[in-house]
């Protein structure tokens, strides 16, 4: 299905600057029609100048780019009637309730509030909000927030979604009922944009994904694609008593690791082929007496990308 | 849907948003607005007034001063709605930010700040003057033309208010336009007493600020002295408006599209 979709969001060479610093070095990725594509990065990857670049929400400094057949940052009014932005900060209108705030914003795409009102109510449903219509936004905790957000990114039937961060800062519950709204509407043929720095939230959402750090790509692809290419599917951690030991697992488990890494005190050793390691660290007699063997996942493929610093 | 459509349109999905957070707060809104103006009128009018013994241009001190403290009371309804709440728009509560993630672009929405701050400046101005009416101080029907300059104040004391609000960078620095720009303005723009009693130097630099002839207009339709300095009042308000209606455009933009 993602290979027959169309190209929605075209990048060439896109670059943003701010000033001297440049947070987006030529990139280039192609949107289909339909899928859901992530941006997935630590803190000051580029993320969201990219996506609010996309989003018109922000001046394209080099490059090309094409949303919806339509050169971004020329055609920002045609461009934004179609497009569902949802950013990083919860910018619902506080001075309103959450009703009028759905209405207020789907009068800014020219929609009367006749024909506001039944979508509003049943956005407002279709986000668990529908009790607290209207409630002042004051009293909204942030996941509702986060909820009413995406309820009025979508009153326009938007062809695409973007979110910026949907779930940061969101609790778990509140994180599932984004996630399956999200699902839902990618049932119904919305292609979704996001950003994350979950890696739950990439695996379980998105179709393809770009790993980008400092304003480049770093790989792109399906999730699992991914995970099978770049760590390989088993993971094995141990915990040594001593570098000696490191020494002495590493050299036992030979051939069998397709790649190793240190996470804090633990020492990680990926492998194609499940069950090797451990095999070889028995026939070694090498094997340590704390060890956890589990599949390897994109946390695995992104750390070992974007390496272990501090991102603040 | 013509461009010219499209513009009003959206400016007035502004005006309505506006309108809609007033409705909340309508009543301390009015309160606020009107206690102050309200407070001068009485102490200094009624008060200060006994002592003032001569006429002022040929009228009582209460008299006087009524349509100036109307026309203050519009600039201040204006002027602190599009500065703190128009900084809070754009700064703390995102509410221009939101808008920009839809088609409006930030000259409807300007457009549709300076309809509605003309609704506010009608508004509080209409409400102060029904107190100036039963204190019996209008004598003339020429009041019916006040709205003009009313409405006008909108775009004149709206646009570098909202100008300050984009520029400024904490809450405070809204208060150097408060007190070194607007409240110098108050007093000495003709509302207690004749600007042509003040030194030339200062004289002139008042008949050339939009205050002053908002008061001269306000006194001259209530009291009906119409004469073509009315015209030239007019003229001064609207010429500032021209002028200073982009002035917050570009501003906004350096703020909203980073």
């Amino acid at each position: 299905m993602n290979e027959a979709g169309a190209p929605v969001i075209v990048a060439k060479g896109l670059v943003k600057r701010y000033g001297d610093l440049v947070a987006v070095r030529g990139i280039d990725f192609e949107i289909r029609k339909g899928e859901c594509f992530g941006f997935l990065g630590p803190n000051g990857a580029g993320k969201s100048s990219t996506i609010r670049m996309l989003s018109c929400l922000s001046p394209v400094s080099e490059g090309e780019l094409q949303v919806l057949g339509m050169p971004a940052g020329v055609a920002e009014r045609r461009i934004k009637e179609r497009l569902g932005i949802v950013s990083q900060d919860d910018n619902v209108d506080p001075d309103l309730t959450l009703l009028e705030n759905l209405l207020v914003y789907a009068r800014f795409f020219g929609m009367s509030p006749r024909e506001a009102t039944p979508r509003a109510r049943e956005l407002l449903r279709f986000m668990q909000l529908e009790q607290r219509q209207d409630a002042a936004v004051r009293e909204l905790s942030g996941g509702m927030r986060r909820r009413l957000v995406i309820a009025r990114a979508l009153m326009h039937a938007p062809e695409v979604l973007v979110l910026d961060e949907p779930t940061t800062g969101l609790d778990p519950q509140a994180r599932l009922l984004v996630w399956g709204a999200l699902q839902a509407l990618k049932r119904q043929g919305t292609t979704i944009v996001l950003t994350s720095h979950y890696m739950e939230e990439a695996e379980r959402l998105a179709d393809r994904l770009l790993i980008v750090d400092h304003g480049e790509v770093l790989e792109r692809g399906s999730p699992a694609e991914l995970v099978e290419r770049i760590v390989g599917r088993e993971a094995v951690e141990i915990w040594a008593e001593n570098e000696a030991q490191v020494q002495r697992v590493t050299q036992a488990a030979g051939a069998a690791v397709q790649l190793s890494d240190r996470h804090g005190d633990a020492l990680v050793l990926y492998s194609r082929e499940p069950g090797r390691i451990g095999e070889e660290l028995i026939r070694h007699q090498a094997a340590p007496n704390r060890m956890l063997v589990r599949p390897t996942n994109l946390e695995d493929v992104f750390l070992t990308l974007t390496g272990r610093d501090l991102r603040e | 849907m013509s461009h010219a459509n499209a513009f009003w349109s959206s400016a007035l999905a502004v005006w309505w948003r506006n309108f809609l957070a007033w409705r909340k707060f309508w009543r301390s809104s009015i309160l606020l607005n009107f206690g102050e103006p309200l407070t001068n009128l009485l102490a200094l009018g009624l008060g200060l007034g006994a002592y003032v013994s001569s006429m002022m241009q040929g009228v009582s001190f209460l008299q006087f001063i009524a349509p100036g403290l109307l026309a203050v009371t519009a600039m201040n309804a204006v002027t602190f709605d599009s500065g703190f709440d128009g900084y809070d728009r754009l700064n703390s509560n995102g509410v221009y930010a939101a808008m920009m993630t839809s088609p409006l672009t930030v000259p409807e929405i300007v457009a549709g700040e300076y309809l509605w701050e003309a609704t506010r400046s009608l508004l509080y101005g209409a409400v102060f003057f029904i107190v100036v009416l039963a204190f019996g101080l209008v004598h003339s029907l020429w009041v019916v033309l006040l709205p003009i300059p009313l409405a006008l104040f909108g775009v004149v004391f709206a646009a570098p208010a909202l100008y300050v609000a984009a520029r400024a960078k904490t809450h405070e620095q809204l208060f150097y336009y408060f007190s070194l720009v607007i409240t110098p303005m108050f007093m000495f723009s003709g509302v207690f007493f004749p600007v042509n009693h003040l030194p030339w130097y200062i004289a002139d630099i008042i008949y050339a600020l939009p205050l002053y002839h908002g008061v001269d207009l306000a006194r001259s339709l209530m009291l009906g002295q119409i004469s073509l300095a009315c015209l030239w009042d007019l003229l001064w308000i609207l010429g500032y408006a021209a002028v200073l209606s982009y002035l917050p455009v570009k501003a906004l933009e350096r703020r909203l599209t980073a």
